[in-house]
Order: C-alpha cells, then structure tokens, then sequence
C-alpha cells in the first residue's frame, strides 16, 4: 500500500437497491441556441427528473425524496441552496430534499447518496439529479460584477474561459495546494506521464494514444442525439485539407495545451442536467407497477478520495475505488461489458480501465489506437461520447454516463448500441481535486 | 494527549518567514506529516510535535509545464518542472522542482528518482517551499 493511503472495508447493502428511470438533457450552449437560450436550472433540473418518473412509470407522488447536484451553483445560478429553488418544478413541492456538490464527481456520488438513503430502508423511493450550467453564468456580468450582482431573472450569458479558470481554482487547498503551485498544475498530465514511464512507451506513442480516445470518442458521440460535437474528426480532416485524421490530430490545430496533454483530450464544458429514479427493488412491483424494461441493481460503489498535494492522486485514489467495489461484490474485472470513466482529462478513460482490469495492464493503449474502445469494439468505453465530445456539464455528467449505461443495457442505443448486451458495467467518477468513486451496475433478471 | 485548537498553517508560514522548513511528527509512529496538519494519516495519532525538515529529498516523476499548466506570476521560478517529490522523512507531495528543462528532462528521466533539496522561495506577499536539483 502506498504511503498516507488509507483504506476502507465496504458492507453489503441492508437491502437491494435499483435504478428504474433515467432522464438527461441534450448537453448544449444554450446561450448560443436560440430555441435554448433562456433556460434556466429549473427547467433544465425538471425536464431531466420528470423525463427520468416517466420512464419508471412513476409520478412525483411516488417518489419519496430528492438528491440535487451542482458543482458550481453560486456561480452558474446564483444560489447557495439551489435543490429548495427549484422544487417546484417537477411535483414535489415540500418533500425533503438535499444539495451536495463534489465537483466533476458530482453525478456519480449523486447515485450514491441515493443509494444510501434506500438501502437503509429510509425512503422506498427517490430522485437524485444533477445540473450544470458549465457554458454560462447568470447576466448581467460585467468585468466590476461580482458573483451576487446579476439582476434579471433569466438571461445568462457565456462563461468566459477566463472566468471558468479563475473559478477552477476555488477546487484546490488553499492553504498548501495553491501555495505550493505543483498540486493544481499536475492534473493536466500527471496520469499520462505514469503511463508512459511506468509501461514504458514513447511520447509519441502516448500522444497517438491520447489522439485515438479523442477520435473513439468522437466516434460514440457521432451517434447520439444527446452528444455536444457530432461531427467526427475524419470529416473535419478533410475539411482542412489532412488526407488522414492523424495528420490532423497531431496538426495546430489540435496543439498541446499540457506537456502531453492537447486540446481535443480536454472537457468541452456545457449546460446539462440528468437524473435517475432510484427504488427498493422489493418495492418496485408496488411502486413501479407500469415498468416496462428490466431494473438495473446498483452492486456496489466504492469510493476514495486524495487532496492534490498527493502525488498520483487520481491512480492511487482510483486504485482504491477499485479495490473496494470488487471486494464488496465479488465481481471479476472479465465480467465487465462495458466500461466508463470520467474524461474531462481524457487520459482518465485508459488508466481507469487498466486499473479496474478491463484493459490488459500495459496494453490498454493499443486497444484504443485499434479502434478497440469505440461504440463498435469488443470493449467499449464512455459510449456517449466522452467528456470531450458529448460534453462535460460538470455536476450532471456523471448521470449522463449512468443514463447512458442503462440505455446501453436495455439495449436501447440504436445507431451506437455496443455489440454484446452489456449485463454488467463500471463506472469511474473522478473529480474535485479529487473525488473517486467506481460504481458496478448489473442487469437483475 | 487532547487535541489542541491551533494555527498549524500560520506558524507553517511564520517558520518559513523565519527561515525554516516544517512539519509534525508523529509521537506515536514516527511519521512526519508535511505540510503540517492536525492528525498523523499513517496511525492515526493526533500527538503530534513540530519538527524542522532536513531538506534532502527525491523527484520521482517529472512533467513540465505548459500552456495550461503556466501563468506569469510563475516566471521567476526559471526553469522548473513538476513532480512526485519524497522527503528524507517520508513525507510524499507534488513539488515544483527548479533546474529541469527540455534540455536535461530525457537525462533525468534516465536517473528517477533523482536527488533535490527543499529551499524557502517568494511569492506574492508570503514566502513557500519549492525544490532545486541536487545533482
């Protein structure tokens, strides 16, 4: 075990616990659309609970509580306290509910808060949503406003990246973290610098690597309706003139931005929000009585979590998540049809997958640089899209992968359903300088 | 021994001022918690006593700065990278490390881990700890 690394025993669920209904957004700009300019977190929040009760067959009745989360809520929506603003809007006016917020891990710690609340017999049945608006910020905003000074009740304007870094920072220590300016810098390329010395490969390969899980990526998000950037980097070759997308990949037009690190391996950041109806699943002949797919029972989630100033914090916190879950379940790493990690540094979807042994160690790149990990392999990885192409809606992200991991096993995904029906599947949450939490989600029969 | 309400990251700071590098040691264990805090993450003791650090250290990764990973204010520092740095007593952070460029990064990298020393450098209006090579 490596030094300062705790670790934590994991005990089966008091109850089993399903989830029943999945909703999500399209992840957009939705100052730059039009027809989306103008929604606002209620909205957003309530067409992702509301899609998720329909597709339970539940009405806001049914359900007993609700989880909201936001990574940023006093900057994207001005509200310290945003699950009691907006709930009113999907029928649940004076039910109990809560806000948490833990960055990018947001959506994934969002299904275990409600986990937690029904396995120990609490509540039967609840909501846990999450929401973002990672592209805008409440308008006016002027360069002398202040995060309180918006006035007008709906419009938002963009969020400049200037303004999204400075608030990045508030995700580090400030105490040491920020003083010691090495933590906060070296989650760009601190995963992929391991890789390459630890599997002993070139930078170029590494960088071919990071160039493939952006194409597989893209490829995935080409095929859903939901995804942000659809149109697919061979086509956008082309267009610039490259004979093969590589050329292009590895062109000024796709520079480093990191020492390995390049610009299509980052998080598009959005506006989005998902959410999952989350049942005893004992309960679910009574609540649920008009189901119409197979329930999707949530095994385990492991979880660990590794301040900044630790060094490798996302591999040794993922290790950890890992360890955890496999040991509460008993599930094997070949059990797994289908794989998803948090990208928005896209080198986290190779380093989980080979930690949770879905890729071979030391090989998983090749995979990718096969085509391997797309829609179309034999092991799919982050079907969806990706951070970098179905976007990153930071909070709602993480139920945006659970949304897609149960559609992929209802079989659901038409154009990019994966080959083999996946009956069980991870998920790697990772965020907030740095949550980590790996959840396994199998198909109950 | 009862745990104290005190101003750990205050007297960090005010050591460096005075030009000492510091962390706290376990009275149990023995393990050197750096940079400082209230409770030892090896045993779990919160007896802990203020120790001065020897300085001698080692770099284990190295990553060097870009276009995301810079910002003006960091210039003075010269040529630096960043990495996995173990202290002499144990204690494992993320450090910048001064005297690593594109230039010696390949040789370096030939020699992981290799010998750095902790030194007091100025920020901003408070001073903080980096790391120079030690070749």
């Amino acid at each position: 075990m490596n030094k300062n690394m705790n670790q934590t025993t994991l005990h089966p669920y008091s109850r089993s616990v399903s989830i029943i209904g999945v909703g999500c957004t399209p992840f957009m700009y939705t100052v730059d659309n039009e027809e989306t300019n103008g929604l606002t977190e209620g909205e957003l929040f309530g067409y992702a609970a509301l899609k998720a009760m329909e597709d339970a067959g539940v009405s806001p009745k049914d359900v007993d509580y609700y989880f909201h989360g936001e990574a940023s809520p006093l900057n994207g929506s001005n509200y310290l306290t945003p699950n009691i603003q907006i709930g009113n809007w999907f029928g649940m006016k004076g039910k109990g509910s809560i806000h948490h917020s833990e960055a990018c891990c947001t959506g994934y710690l969002a299904i275990e808060q409600a986990v937690n609340a029904v396995a120990s017999g609490k509540y039967n049945c609840v909501l846990t949503g999450c929401v973002e608006f990672g592209d805008s910020v409440p308008a006016p905003f002027g360069p002398n406003d202040t995060v309180e000074t918006p006035k007008h009740p709906y419009k938002r304007e963009k969020m400049t990246m200037d303004r999204f870094l400075a608030t990045t920072m508030w995700l580090y220590d400030r105490n040491y973290a920020r003083s010691f300016i090495a933590p906060m810098n070296l989650i760009y390329d601190d995963v992929a610098e391991d890789y390459v010395r630890t599997r002993k490969i070139t930078p170029e390969q590494m960088d071919d690597t990071l160039n493939w899980m952006a194409i597989n990526n893209r490829r995935n998000a080409a095929k859903n309706p939901l995804a942000l950037e659809r149109k697919e980097f061979a086509e956008i070759a082309k267009e610039k003139g490259f004979d093969n997308v590589m050329d292009y990949m590895r062109s000024p037009y796709n520079p480093k931005m990191g020492d390995l690190l390049r610009m299509e391996g980052m998080e598009r950041k959005c506006d989005g929000a998902a959410a999952c109806i989350v049942c005893a699943t004992e309960m679910i002949p009574q609540i649920a009585r008009n189901l119409k797919h197979k329930p999707i029972e949530v095994l385990g989630i492991g979880s660990a979590a590794c301040e900044s100033t630790n060094p490798h914090f996302e591999i040794r916190a993922t290790e950890e998540a890992v360890r955890q879950v496999y040991e509460l379940t008993g599930v094997k790493p070949e059990e797994l049809d289908l794989f998803f990690a948090n990208d928005f540094i896209i080198t986290s979807h190779l380093y989980a997958a080979e930690v949770a042994g879905y890729l071979p160690y030391g090989e998983g790149w090749k995979y990718i640089c096969e085509g391997r990990t797309a829609y179309d392999g034999d092991k799919p990885i982050n079907t969806n899209g990706g951070r970098t192409s179905f976007g990153h809606a930071h909070a709602a992200s993480g139920l945006a992968d659970v949304y897609e991991a149960c559609m992929q096993m209802r079989g659901a995904c038409g154009e990019r359903q994966v080959k083999k029906l996946p009956r069980t599947t991870m998920l790697r949450g990772y965020g907030g300088s740095q949550n980590v939490c790996t959840i396994i989600l199998r198909t109950k029969d | 021994m009862s745990i104290k309400l005190e101003k750990v990251v205050e007297k960090f700071y005010q050591n460096l001022e005075e030009g000492k590098i510091t962390g706290r040691k376990c009275c149990a264990c023995g393990a050197v918690e750096f940079p400082p805090v209230y409770a030892c993450n090896e045993c779990g003791c919160w007896d802990m006593e203020w120790v001065e650090i020897d300085g001698e250290a080692t770099m284990h990764s190295i990553v060097l700065p870009a276009a995301l990973s810079s910002k003006p204010d960091y210039k003075p520092l010269g040529k630096y990278a960043y990495g996995e740095v173990v202290l002499k007593e144990g204690s494992r952070l993320n450090a910048v490390v001064r005297g690593i460029s594109k230039k010696n990064r390949a040789e370096l990298l030939e020699k992981l881990p290799v010998k750095v020393k902790a030194g007091i450098y100025q920020r901003d209006g408070y001073k903080t700890v980096v790391f120079d090579l030690d070749e």
